[in-house]
C-alpha cells in the first residue's frame, strides 16, 4: 500500500534567482556563480563558515535546503528525514577541477568533493539529519521515477520527512529544485506526484 | 534463533603471510609485510611503501583454485574464505543455510584501470573480460559461487570499517534465525586507484608507518583478505573443532563530521565503542586487549586515541595496531583484525605496536612496543573505522 506524501515547500535557484513556493526571494546579476552563491549565502543571513569549503555542487543544494528547513520546526527524529538528490552532471563540475589540479599538485580539498551524494552529506551534518538518503544520476530531471521512490520510503520505512529533488552543475550552467515532502498534510500543500514536481520544476525552466 | 554467536574458523592472507599459520608466525616474531611495490605497477613505487601480499596473480590463481587472470581482489577473496570454510570444518555445508557476507572497497578497479589506460590510446584496444568485475559485489559473487555459499550473498562497501559491518550483518541475521552459518569478513587489492587517492588526502606516510606515535606521519596501505566463520549456538554445540571465541559485541556509529577525516574528540569512535560494550554486557575495564584501528595518520590517531581516554579509565587495557604489521587493508581490515582478534586469545598473545618510539604525550596510555605472551586475554575490542565517519567496533571474547 503506497502512502501518499505532500509538498509542504519548494525552492529553486537557477538564472541568479532564488524562488520559494513560487515567490521570488532573491536575486542578483552576480558575474559568476561562485560570487552569485555567496550573495545567496549571505541574504540567508546564516553563519555557517564550512559553507565556504564546499565545492559548488554542494553550496548549490546545501543553499536550497537552507530555505527550506531554516525556519521549520523540527517535529520529527532524526533518523525519520530522509534525502534522495538527482542530477545530470554527478560531481563533474568538480572532478574537473580536481584534475586540473593533477597536473601541479593534486588538492586534497577538492578531491573529498568529487563524489555527488557529499552535498547530501553536507545538509545532513548541517541539519543532523540521520534517515535514508540515496543520491541518482539521470539525463534530465526524472520526476516519475523520484516521486516513485520517495513514495516508496515513506510507505516502507520510517520515514516522515524527506528532501528531495534535484541539483545539478556544471561550469556557470547550474539549476536546484529541491521540494521538501512530508508524511502529513497542513495548509497549502500538494500532493507529492509525478505531474505537480515536474509542473513546478518546468515554472523553474520558464 | 541463537542468542549466541561463535566463531568457528578463520582465514587470511596479507603482506605478512599467505595463511593464517604464517600470518601468526609473522606476528610472533615482528616481521612487518611493508616493502617497495613490486605486483602493483605505479609511478610512486620507489616513494612510497606498501604492504603487499607477497605473490603474483598467477601463483594467487593456482592457490584460490580460479582463473588468475580474473580481479586480484577475487583471488585474494578466494583464498582467505576457503581457508576460513576448511577450518571450520562444518561437513555438509550444502544441508545448511550458509551465507557469505563480504565486504570490499575497490572490487575489479586493479583491472578496470588498466583497461582504461589502453582505451584512452586506442578505442578498441583492451578485453573487455577486463572489466566485468569491476563492481565490488561482482567479487563477492565470484567467490560466492566457488564455495557455494548461497542462502544469502550481499556485499558490505563502507570504507575501513567494511568488513568489521559485514562481520556485524552475519551475527544479525545468525541471531534473527535467517542462517545457520555465515562466512563474513572482506577483501581489498592494492590498486593505483587507492594509492593514488590516498597519496592525494596526503595521509600516507613515505617511510614504514608508526601507529600511535608521537612522529607518526600517515599510514601505509596494505591489501589482502580476512573472514572468519560465524556460527549459531545450536552449530558450535555440534562442532568438531574447537571454537576459537564468541562475538560478544559489535556496533556502528557516526561522526558526521567531515568526507575523510574523524572529528577530533572522536565522536563516532567513541559510540562505536561504547554501544559495543553495551551490546556484549561488559563494562570498558573488562577489556584486556584493544586492536587499534590505529592508522598511523595524524587525525585517526588522535580522535581514536581521545575516545579511549574518554571511554576507559587507569589502567587502561593494553593496546596496539597491527596496522604496523600489514599496513592498512581498508576493506579488508576489520575482517583480518577479527582473525587476529581470535588468535589473541586462544594463543593468549598481545601483538607488538611496530616501530613505536616516542608514545603520544596527550594520552595517558602507550600501545605495546614488544610482544607479551601468556596474557590474559579474555575480551578483545577490535575497532575499524571509516572514511564518511563510519565507525565500528567488535568484541570477541573467550569462552
Amino acid at each position: 500500500m503506497q502512502r501518499q506524501a505532500y509538498i509542504i515547500s519548494h525552492c529553486s535557484i537557477s538564472n541568479n534567482t532564488v524562488y520559494k513556493n513560487g515567490e521570488q526571494l532573491f536575486a542578483d546579476a552576480a558575474e559568476n556563480i561562485q560570487q552569485f552563491l555567496l550573495k545567496v549565502y549571505r541574504h540567508l543571513e546564516i553563519d555557517y563558515p564550512k559553507f565556504y569549503k564546499m565545492d559548488n555542487l554542494s553550496k548549490l543544494g546545501f543553499l536550497a535546503s537552507e530555505y527550506l528547513l531554516k525556519h521549520v520546526p523540527v517535529v520529527h527524529k532524526q533518523e525519520e528525514i530522509s534525502i534522495v538528490l538527482t542530477n545530470a552532471h554527478a560531481s563533474l563540475d568538480t572532478d574537473v577541477k580536481y584534475f586540473h589540479t593533477t597536473e601541479t599538485g593534486a588538492s586534497p580539498a577538492l578531491f573529498v568533493y568529487t563524489l555527488p551524494n557529499i552535498v547530501i552529506g553536507e545538509i545532513c551534518i548541517r541539519n543532523k539529519f540521520k534517515g535514508e538518503n540515496a543520491f541518482f544520476v539521470f539525463e534530465k530531471f526524472n520526476a516519475a521515477f523520484t516521486a516513485q521512490y520517495v513514495t516508496d520510503l515513506f510507505s516502507s520505512s520510517n520515514t516522515k520527512l524527506c528532501l528531495c529533488g534535484w541539483v545539478d552543475i556544471l561550469d556557470e550552467t547550474y539549476t536546484a529544485v529541491l521540494f521538501l515532502v512530508s508524511a502529513h498534510a497542513t495548509d497549502n500543500t500538494l500532493l507529492f506526484n509525478e505531474e505537480n514536481m515536474m509542473r513546478i520544476f518546468k515554472s523553474v525552466q520558464a | 534463533m541463537s542468542s549466541k554467536i561463535y566463531i568457528a574458523g578463520i582465514g587470511a592472507i596479507t603482506a605478512i603471510g599467505n595463511n593464517v599459520a604464517q600470518c601468526l608466525h609473522a606476528l610472533e616474531n615482528e616481521k612487518a609485510g611493508m616493502h617497495k611495490a613490486t605486483y602493483l605497477k605505479t609511478v610512486h613505487a620507489t616513494e612510497i611503501p606498501v604492504a603487499e601480499v607477497k605473490a603474483g596473480n598467477e601463483e594467487l590463481g593456482l592457490l584460490a583454485g580460479m582463473n588468475s587472470k580474473i580481479s586480484r581482489t577475487a583471488l585474494l577473496s578466494m583464498i582467505a574464505a576457503k581457508e576460513a570454510l576448511d577450518d571450520a570444518a562444518i561437513g555438509n555445508i550444502q544441508s545448511l543455510r550458509a551465507g557469505f557476507i563480504s565486504a570490499n572497497t575497490v572490487g575489479g578497479i586493479d583491472k578496470t584501470e588498466n583497461y582504461f589506460r589502453n582505451i584512452f590510446k586506442e578505442q578498441h584496444a583492451g578485453d573487455l573480460h577486463d572489466i566485468v568485475n569491476h563492481e565490488c559485489g561482482r567479487i563477492t559473487e565470484l567467490v560466492a559461487d566457488k564455495l557455494n555459499l548461497h542462502a544469502y550473498t550481499t556485499t558490505i562497501s563502507t570504507a575501513c570499517s567494511s568488513s568489521a559491518n559485514s562481520i556485524m550483518l552475519a551475527a544479525r541475521l545468525i541471531k534473527a534465525g535467517m542462517l545457520d552459518l555465515a562466512v563474513a569478513g572482506g577483501v581489498d587489492a592494492l590498486t593505483k586507484f587507492t594509492l593514488n587517492g590516498f597519496n592525494t588526502l596526503l595521509i600516507l606516510d613515505n617511510d614504514w608507518c608508526k601507529p600511535f606515535d608521537e612522529h607518526r606521519n600517515g599510514l601505509n596501505l596494505g591489501e589482502g583478505a580476512g573472514y572468519v566463520v560465524l556460527v549459531s549456538e545450536k552449530l558450535a554445540n555440534h562442532s568438531a573443532r574447537e571454537i576459537y571465541c564468541e562475538l560478544k559485541g559489535y556496533a556502528n556509529a557516526n561522526d558526521a563530521y567531515h568526507q575523510t577525516a574523524s572529528s577530533p574528540d572522536g565522536k563516532g569512535s567513541y559510540l562505536a565503542m561504547q554501544q559495543a560494550l553495551q551490546k556484549a554486557g561488559l563494562q570498558p575495564a573488562d577489556i584486556d586487549y584493544i586492536n587499534l584501528h590505529g592508522t598511523g595518520t595524524h587525525n585517526n590517531d588522535l580522535a581514536e586515541g581521545t575516545a579511549i581516554q574518554r571511554l576507559f579509565n587507569a589502567p587502561y587495557p593494553k593496546m596496539s595496531s597491527t596496522k604496523s604489521f600489514t599496513g592498512h587493508t581498508l576493506g579488508a581490515s576489520g575482517g583480518v583484525e577479527a582473525v587476529f582478534a581470535a588468535l589473541a586469545i586462544r594463543h593468549k598473545l598481545i601483538y607488538p605496536n611496530l616501530r613505536l618510539q616516542t608514545p603520544i604525550p596527550e594520552f595517558p596510555f602507550a600501545a605495546e612496543k614488544k610482544l607479551l605472551k601468556n596474557q590474559v586475554v579474555d575480551h578483545v575490542l577490535s575497532n575499524s573505522f571509516g572514511f564518511g565517519g563510519n565507525c565500528s567496533s567488535l568484541i570477541f571474547s573467550k569462552l
